[in-house]
Order: C-alpha cells, then sequence, then structure tokens
C-alpha cells in the first residue's frame, strides 16, 4: 500500500529528519493563537488545531518583507539583491483552506503582463507542503461552497490524515513522493486506516454548514455595483483592516522606502496593505476614487468574489471563515453573501 | 438579582425607551446592538422602524462603543442632503462618557442625541475566554445566575461572571451616562464626580523600568498594525491618523518593534483626559492585546493633577483642551 502511518509522538522525527535542510514552519501556540513559526523545539508544533489566527501567507509573504537594500553616495546608487531566494521551506501542518491560498498567490505574483515577481515565486518553488486534512471545520468555514473540501490534497506534496492516535500519510507530488521515500521508517498503512481516514473526510464534509450558491453570486455581482445592498453591507464597519490582514488571500501590498540620510543607505520594504484603509486609493492629486466605508467594503467583496472569477477564472476565496470571526463588528460576510445572492439580477444592467 | 434577570430588565428597558423615542418622533433612527452571528459578539444595528426595536438586545457582548459611528458621523446616519439625523444612541456608562467627549470637543450636536441610558453590568471579556478555551470551537454564551455558560459540541465550561469580565468594567465607576440636560432618557444619573483607586495601576507600577518595558514589548509582539484598536475607539476621529501621514511619513510602517510601540504609545498619549476606559480596543484586537494599564496610567495622572474624569458631563473643558496661567510645569525641570 502506498499509504504509511506516522505515530503521533513521531512528529519529531519529521524535523531532526528536514530541519537543517529547510525552514521548517508548523503551527504553534503563542498566546493562546495559533501561529505557523519556524520550528525550532519540535515539542511546540501543535497539528490539532482549528485554524490559525493568522493564515500561513505570512510564511512566504510576511506583513514586512525587504525586498533590496541599497547604498547611495551623489552619483551612484548599489544594490543588493536579496540572497536567501534559495533556501527551502517546508511547511508543516497547513489546512487546504490555507494551501489553496498559495495557488492564488502564485496566479497573483505571475499574472501581470511578462512580470514575474521573482521573490515569491522563487520561495513558492522551493516550498513543500505537508498538509493536513481538517477533521473538525468550524461553523464559520464554508470551503465546500467555494470550491474547498476540508481534505482537498490537490494543492499538498504530502497530506495527512488525522486518525487519532497516528497519521495516514500521503504522498502527493513528485517532490511528495521523493520526501516520503527518505522516512523510510514509516510503517505501511492497512485498509483499515485508509477506511477510517475516508470516513473522517465525509463526517468533516459533512459538518460544514454553511452552504451558499457561490456560481449565483458570481453572477450576481455583475451588474450589482451599485446596488444599495452595499450600503447596508457597510453599515456597521468600523474601517480597520483585520478581515483583510488575516485573510489567507488578500495580497494586497505597499512599497516604501526607508532611508537612512547619514549612513548613505537603505532599504525597499513591501508591507500588506488593505483596501479598507482610506489611503489605499488615495491618488497623488488628493482624489480618492474609494473615500467613503461603502465603496470600500464593496471592493473587498467584489474583487473576491467578481473580479478575481472575471479576470483570473479563480474565486479569489477559500472559505477559511477568518474575517467572521475576527471581524471587531461581527459583519459577517456569510450574511453580505446570503444578501447578494438573494439579488434578483436585471439583465438590463450589464456593462458591455 | 443575578446577571441574567438584571439583563433582561435592561433590554426590555432599551427596547421600551426606543420604541418611545422612535414613536414619538423624537428619532429618526436608534443605534444600539443586536445579536451576534458568531458566540462571544455582538453586531451594531441601527433601527429605523417602531417594530424592529426587538431586535435590540443587551448580553453583556456588547462591547463595541458604538458612539464611534458619531464621529466622523456614517453616512447612514444622515440624510440625503448630507445632514444629522436625529439619533437615539444605546448608552451604557462608557458610551454615554464618548458622547459628552465628543460634543466638548465639538464633534457631535447634543441637540441631535438621544442617549437610552441604563446602568451597565459589565461586559465579558472576550479575549480571555477565548484564550482559555483554546483549540475547542465555543458554540454558545449563555448567562446563568451569575456564570457565564460556554457550550461547544460535547463539553461545557463556567466562569465566575465577577471574575471574567473585563478589566475596565471591574473598576469602572460610570455605569450609566451622565444625566446631560435633554440628551438622556432611561437610568441616567448625576455624576458630577466620581473617586476612582488605580488600585490596578498602583500594582503595575511595582514592577521596574526594565519589567514594564518587557511587559509591554511582550504585548506588541503579535500586532499585525490592523489598527482595529484605533478603528473602534469612539474618540479617535482624526481625519488622518499620524501613522497614516504619507507626505512625509512621519513614522515606519513595518511590524518590527519600534513602528509598533511608536503606534500604540502615541495613540494612548492622544487619549489622556479623553479615554472613555470602554476597553473597545482591548476587545477588537483580533490577536488579544490589551494594553489599558497605560490609558488607565493616563487616567490617573489626569485625575490626580486635573481633578479630572473624562466624559462626565459635555460642559466642562477637558484639561488637554484648556489652559490656565496658573498651571504648574514642574515636569518641564524636574527628573522624576
Amino acid at each position: 500500500m502506498e499509504e504509511k502511518i506516522l505515530k503521533k509522538d513521531e512528529i519529531g522525527k519529521l524535523y531532526s529528519e528536514f530541519g537543517s535542510e529547510y525552514n521548517f514552519y508548523a503551527p504553534v501556540k503563542k498566546k493562546g493563537n495559533i501561529v505557523f513559526e519556524k520550528i525550532e523545539n519540535p515539542d511546540d508544533i501543535k497539528l490539532d488545531y482549528l485554524n490559525s489566527r493568522i493564515p500561513p501567507k505570512s510564511i512566504l509573504f510576511p506583513q514586512s518583507e525587504v525586498l533590496f537594500e541599497y547604498s547611495l553616495d551623489e552619483k551612484d546608487v548599489e544594490i543588493t539583491d536579496r540572497q536567501d531566494l534559495d533556501e527551502k521551506y517546508m511547511i508543516l501542518g497547513i489546512r487546504p483552506c490555507d494551501a489553496y491560498s498559495y495557488v492564488l498567490f502564485a496566479n497573483f505574483f505571475s499574472s501581470h503582463g511578462n512580470w514575474k515577481d521573482e521573490i515569491y515565486l522563487k520561495k513558492k518553488e522551493n516550498t513543500t507542503l505537508i498538509g493536513i486534512g481538517c477533521n473538525t471545520p468550524r461553523t464559520t468555514c464554508f470551503c465546500t461552497s467555494v470550491g474547498g473540501n476540508p481534505f482537498n490534497k490537490e494543492n499538498m506534496d504530502v497530506f495527512l490524515r488525522d486518525l487519532g492516535e497516528t497519521y495516514l500519510v500521503e504522498a502527493i507530488s513528485d517532490k511528495g513522493k521523493e520526501i516520503v521515500k527518505k522516512l523510510s521508517w514509516l510503517s505501511d498503512a492497512n485498509d483499515k486506516d485508509v477506511k477510517k481516514s475516508q470516513e473522517l473526510a465525509k463526517q468533516a464534509e459533512e459538518s460544514i454548514v454553511t452552504k451558499m450558491d457561490v456560481d449565483k453570486i458570481v453572477n450576481t455581482l455583475e451588474t450589482s455595483f451599485d446596488h444599495p445592498v452595499w450600503d447596508e453591507i457597510s453599515e456597521v464597519c468600523i474601517g480597520c483592516g483585520s478581515c483583510s490582514y488575516l485573510c489567507p488571500t488578500c495580497t494586497c501590498f505597499d512599497v516604501i522606502d526607508e532611508t537612512d540620510q547619514y549612513e548613505h543607505k537603505g532599504r525597499r520594504i513591501r508591507i500588506w496593505d488593505t483596501c479598507q484603509s482610506c489611503l489605499y486609493t488615495l491618488e497623488t492629486s488628493g482624489h480618492n476614487p474609494r473615500d467613503t466605508k461603502i465603496q470600500r467594503c464593496r471592493n473587498r467583496i467584489m474583487h473576491k468574489f467578481s473580479y478575481y472569477p472575471t479576470n483570473y477564472d479563480l474565486l479569489g476565496c477559500v472559505g477559511c471563515g477568518r474575517c467572521i470571526m475576527v471581524c471587531p463588528a461581527n459583519n459577517d460576510l456569510r450574511d453580505h453573501l446570503r444578501k447578494i445572492e438573494k439579488i434578483e439580477k436585471k439583465e438590463e444592467n450589464v456593462v458591455v | 438579582m443575578g446577571i441574567e434577570t438584571e439583563n433582561k430588565e435592561i433590554e426590555i428597558g432599551i427596547r421600551e425607551n426606543a420604541k418611545k423615542l422612535l414613536s414619538e418622533k423624537q428619532v429618526d433612527v436608534v443605534i444600539g446592538y443586536s445579536e451576534g452571528t458568531v458566540p462571544l459578539s455582538s453586531t451594531p444595528i441601527i433601527i429605523r422602524k417602531e417594530e424592529d426595536v426587538d431586535k435590540l438586545v443587551w448580553n453583556n457582548l456588547c462591547y463595541i462603543n458604538i458612539a464611534r459611528y458619531l464621529a466622523p458621523l456614517m453616512p447612514q446616519l444622515c440624510d440625503s442632503e448630507g445632514n444629522s439625523l436625529k439619533i437615539g444612541i444605546v448608552a451604557k456608562g462608557c458610551v454615554g462618557r464618548a458622547v459628552n467627549i465628543l460634543a466638548t470637543e465639538k464633534q457631535v450636536n447634543l441637540e441631535n442625541i438621544k442617549m437610552i441610558g441604563f446602568n451597565c453590568n459589565g461586559n465579558v471579556n472576550r479575549s480571555r475566554i477565548d484564550l482559555e478555551i483554546g483549540e475547542k470551537e465555543i458554540l454558545e454564551i449563555l448567562i446563568v445566575d451569575n456564570d457565564i455558560i460556554v457550550k461547544g459540541k460535547d463539553w461545557e465550561q463556567k466562569f465566575p461572571y465577577d471574575e471574567y469580565i473585563n478589566e475596565l468594567c471591574k473598576v469602572c465607576q460610570v455605569k450609566s451616562p451622565s444625566a446631560t440636560a435633554e440628551s438622556c432618557v432611561g437610568e441616567c444619573q448625576e455624576l458630577e464626580s466620581i473617586h476612582d483607586e488605580f488600585a490596578d495601576v498602583a500594582e503595575f507600577e511595582t514592577k521596574s523600568a526594565e519589567e514594564k518595558w518587557a511587559y509591554i514589548k511582550e504585548a506588541l509582539e503579535p500586532c499585525t498594525l490592523c489598527y482595529s484598536c484605533r478603528q473602534a475607539c469612539p474618540v479617535c476621529y482624526c481625519n488622518l491618523c499620524f501613522v497614516d501621514q504619507n507626505l512625509p511619513v512621519w513614522f515606519g510602517k513595518t511590524t518590527e518593534l519600534t513602528d509598533v510601540i511608536i503606534f500604540h504609545l502615541i495613540r494612548a498619549f492622544h487619549l489622556a483626559g479623553r479615554c472613555v476606559a470602554c476597553g473597545a480596543c482591548s476587545s477588537v484586537c483580533p490577536v488579544g492585546i490589551d494594553l489599558n494599564i497605560i490609558t488607565r496610567k493616563l487616567e490617573e495622572i489626569v485625575k490626580k493633577r486635573y481633578n479630572f474624569t473624562s466624559g462626565l458631563s459635555a460642559e466642562t473643558v477637558p484639561p488637554m483642551m484648556d489652559f490656565s496661567m496658573d498651571d504648574e510645569e514642574e515636569f518641564m525641570l524636574e527628573e522624576d
């Protein structure tokens, strides 16, 4: 049988096997929140978690990231590029929803004409995902409505399924097969293990209570740009950025230069930005095409459920429910989508 | 009387007053709280019709300070010409304080506002409960007698109410809005002055400077600069916050500790004599940061130096908006 069995107390052995070759990331509990961190002590790894508060997008797309450093004098600028792009990453314990967000990121960073974002794409290429199925989706989860599944293994290299005492290990990609081959100490799985994992997957899928007709939503949004529903949706939003900062698919960033005038050097930094900030679309002229909360709230939903499908034929939401959990005003995305779902589409409004 | 019964009475009072204000056309809308869609939350709501008042709730999870919707006034509270509607606002003590501060700072016109006052019995410390429950999904929160009952699938945990409310609610002395002329209906009280003990501040001050610094650094380590604390703050209403200034850039925007600390400390300083101790900033933080001890210290300084407590009245000018030639300036020369 191709599937293998990893005992729960052997997780540390994965780290000792790969910790020196890879930057080894896994979920750990830090001050009550689950976060993905570079592991130094394998005892910290916590795989039985609901979902991390901060999405693992931050591993390959840190909140602030130095793109390059420079030194300058009156005549010349000298640029020092990143030297660490060949480093390898291994991410253990990533959920299917978050793993799919990496696909969206890679798409975003490679689909602007001929320009490719070397920094992100190289890191992505050097990354191995050892994902894990989601036995207990939250009530706020809706991955099955956006094309996902709690046991979707598609975007993983190796996929684990938690069977209680052990993990069922399945190699998915060629990269994953190489990894599993190296773990010669894994025992073979039997039919009972596979059957149990299938039952767990079925249970998990059935436990997802939020269901939406996302195709209808995408379709309705095409003609709903000026619909009064946006007034309602934005009503109690307080205008912070937690929904987008903690969204695994939000890619927006700002770029700033920090120059040290005395030392004649500096660095260019990429920092997460959010379309919920009033500065986001502020133009040099002083004009701001999205200067109200209503427009900004609309943009967040439009981007994920209309612009993404139109431009890339992909959905920009993975259904993880983080924005629902963290919104200070409990401005629930599920409610918004249901409201949009109910709008009757008027054909004459279609913009051609 | 148990918290549960108190809540029911408060809720009935809020609904009755809201209904009265709407039916008598004293207000066009009422802002209050409604049941949240996830446990440990509530959603602010705008009630426009009398028949909707039963959507208003009081359940000790109403942590947003809804005065923040008044400044800047949200578009849904304006008429088609952009003028303020007549607004009824469900006002626990700290919402009332915030409305008064906004009035003294000329951000709201009290003529347009009716506060529906009641004696607040505190808000559940949601981050603390979240932290103690850990990686189990909370499905329901109930207040039964004087306990907070947290339920999940196949499990239940009980927390004593008095212990698990916000730290600021524990020391709160302003349970209801002050009976500012004309603006208050319901249970509003005369609050000319209050006495506050600041035992929490005194306790923090027993730490050494290094320990305090370590505490602040550790607290701020997970900050993502999402600014939900600023956005939730009823008295943070600047058109352009100092951290958003980009011509020139005043402060770094990275999540390195220096930048994060500068944001949090300067925001705290801007709240001297203005913070209304509602705890919205810590309640809304998606990563559970609570630095209220700093604003408590500022509250203490302002209280001791100027005998002033923010938001007790809409008439008294706050000390930081005022000066007197006799103001002591010993801090200009002296070293601590």
